[in-house]
């Protein structure tokens, strides 16, 4: 890495680092020193290739995106014991329940594998198509969509608060239950 | 206000809290990768006893590898089942778990009076879904995510530790290892793998002199007990292909002649079981024995589901009768038991409510048995594979391996 490509290097971070590290932090599960450790792995792959890259945040990014599901992160959610107790919620529709409930649900996300946390900060913090989302993880249309379905059903097991909603669009297909047993032949 | 609108709703909010990054960040990572650097080369240039090199570097991102389409993932079914299949043909899982591998013994004679048990493993081809026979390992463990494998090439111990691509079916990296390794677990996230050092192979057998399992001939060969050749464990991060070795040294007696380690629950210590009381020691990555974690202090090694994934529950030993199966639950901090469960054995936990077990219908052989569902506070039992045949031992059997999908 000569001095000019440094200093471009350099300039990115300083410029771009809070709102890379927003994204790390909720790929994370709101665990702040993970986030960071992300990103500097993000950014160290970046590196190595700084005066090739078009489109650095673009980029690093997609690694972001990569790292959380790949092969060596597996799906075991290892920072799960750092996460208290959900806190208790009442019932309601006021402006506290629906920050408790805001709550409830970030310390669920909290407990979601990083690859059902990836998919679910794609789908919905970023906005993105199902097939943008495949694309961007080099997955199938088909995995991001039973992906989406199974996090928002583990959400639910996760918080018994989030039963009283409206059934979510992704979650139409068969639910966690015992029935029908798929028999194949 | 549904799910999504919640899950957005949350996302967004906490990514407005201000995040500042602290001052000399890029200096930081740009420090990082040199000393990344320098670390990868010089382990790559010279492998120590103690130290295990890096074989390959990590793969890059754009290596095209992570078109990841795994047949575990595929099929977002909660629950798949074969109750017609035994051994298993295609793809068993229930909630998060999955039937990721399954082996048979057999014994090949040496001399008159001497064999080795040898495991033919099926393991789970993630493009098709299907348990493939493969002769080529003689050890197997799949890492949570079922993307890969640990694997050990034949005769033990083994001097180098494969990781198996199980879409591919190919060996992506070898770690060299400088001492015998005969087994090796992943820990719980995957990150880490323990790997026992055998100065012997743990699997060699004996012809017994007696009729071990009654069937009125003397053809049984047994391992020679109080004769292990375990020295130790490396504990390897599997992503560098670093570790060390910690030398374990403990009354053989109190052994038996394979007596892997594995990880605890949170993966900072790994356990060895003992045969005598107290059953499990621990010892810390540096080989030390340290006291038992608290919520382990009711792990038993020969209780395959351990604690539960909350944490709140673990599994315990058979509590049934002769009408009906049961496997009692402990609480962990006191041992005592808190419920009991459908099943004859208690395999590994599917979610904080269910178990997959061995069971076994009421008044049978309690060596006919079969993969099942069961429930905590419920009498419903799902069949998941079809019944094993033979008593223990025979030719055929097959053992389960789970792994998270």
């Amino acid at each position: 890495m000569d001095a000019e490509v440094q200093e471009d290097f350099r300039e990115f971070v300083a410029n771009r680092s809070s709102a890379l590290l927003k994204t790390a932090v909720l790929l994370s599960g709101g665990d702040r020193h993970a986030a960071e450790d992300l990103l500097q792995n993000a950014l160290i792959k970046a590196a190595g290739r700084w005066h090739r890259i078009d489109e650095p945040e673009a980029y690093v990014r997609q690694i972001l995106y990569r790292q959380q599901v790949s092969r060596w992160r597996l799906k075991w959610p290892r920072r799960e014991l750092s996460v208290p107790e959900l806190p208790e919620t009442g019932s309601g529709t006021d402006a506290s329940s629906a920050a408790e409930l805001r709550l409830v649900m970030r310390a669920a996300l909290a407990r979601l594998t990083a690859r059902q946390r990836t998919v679910l900060v794609l789908r919905y913090f970023e906005d993105l198509p199902e097939a943008d989302v495949a694309r961007l993880l080099g997955c199938s249309v088909g995995t991001v969509r039973s992906t989406t379905h199974r996090s928002l059903a583990r959400l639910r097991d996760l918080a018994p608060e989030l039963a009283a909603l409206g059934p979510a669009g992704a979650e139409q297909q068969p639910s966690r239950d015992f029935s029908p047993v798929e028999v194949r032949p | 206000m549904n799910v999504e609108e919640l899950v957005r709703d949350s996302l967004r909010e906490q990514a407005d809290e201000p995040m500042p990054v602290q001052p000399g960040f890029a200096d930081r990572v740009l420090t990082a990768r040199r000393r990344r650097r320098t670390r990868t080369l010089a382990s790559v240039a010279a492998a120590t006893a103690a130290v295990v090199a890096v074989a390959v570097a990590v793969p890059l991102l754009d290596s095209g590898k992570d078109d990841v389409r795994l047949a575990s993932e595929m099929n977002p079914s909660d629950i798949i089942a074969h109750p017609d299949q035994t051994p298993p043909r295609d793809l068993i899982a229930a909630g998060n778990v999955a039937l990721a591998s399954y082996y048979t013994w057999s014994t090949v004679k040496q001399t008159d009076d001497r064999g080795t048990a040898v495991r033919t493993y099926w393991l789970l081809d993630q493009k098709t879904g299907k348990y493939v026979k493969t002769t080529k390992w003689s050890y197997i463990a799949v890492a949570p995510g079922m993307r890969t494998a640990a694997v050990l090439e034949k005769d033990l111990p083994a001097q180098r530790i494969g990781l198996l691509d199980l879409l591919t079916g190919e060996v992506e990296r070898w770690i060299p290892v400088g001492r015998g390794v005969a087994g090796v677990e992943f820990s719980p996230d995957g990150s880490k793998l323990v790997a026992t050092t055998y100065s012997t192979n743990p699997d060699l057998r004996y012809r017994a002199d007696y009729d071990s399992d009654g069937d009125g001939k003397k053809n049984d060969w047994m391992p020679q007990f109080g004769q292990s050749g375990r020295t130790g464990f490396y504990v390897i991060d599997v992503e560098s292909g670093e570790g060390s070795w910690s030398e374990v040294t403990y009354n053989s007696q109190d052994l038996n002649v394979r007596q892997d380690f594995a990880f605890s629950r949170d993966g900072k210590l790994v356990y060895s079981g003992l045969t005598t009381a107290p059953h499990m020691q621990y010892y810390d990555f540096e080989g030390n024995e340290v006291p038992k974690p608290a919520n382990e202090e009711y792990v038993h090694w020969f209780n395959d589901a351990g604690l539960s994934p909350d944490g709140k529950l673990v599994a315990g030993g058979y509590a049934g009768d002769n009408k009906q199966s049961a496997s009692e639950l402990l609480d962990p901090y006191t041992g005592k038991r808190v419920t009991k469960v459908r099943g004859q054995q208690l395999l590994a936990w599917v979610d904080d409510k269910r178990l997959i077990a061995w069971d076994i219908p009421p008044g049978s052989n309690e060596f006919h048995n079969r993969l099942v569902l069961v429930t905590i506070g419920s009498d419903k039992v799902v069949p998941l594979s079809g019944f094993r045949k033979g008593n223990d031992g025979a030719a055929g059997r097959w053992t389960p391996i789970f792994a998270e999908r």
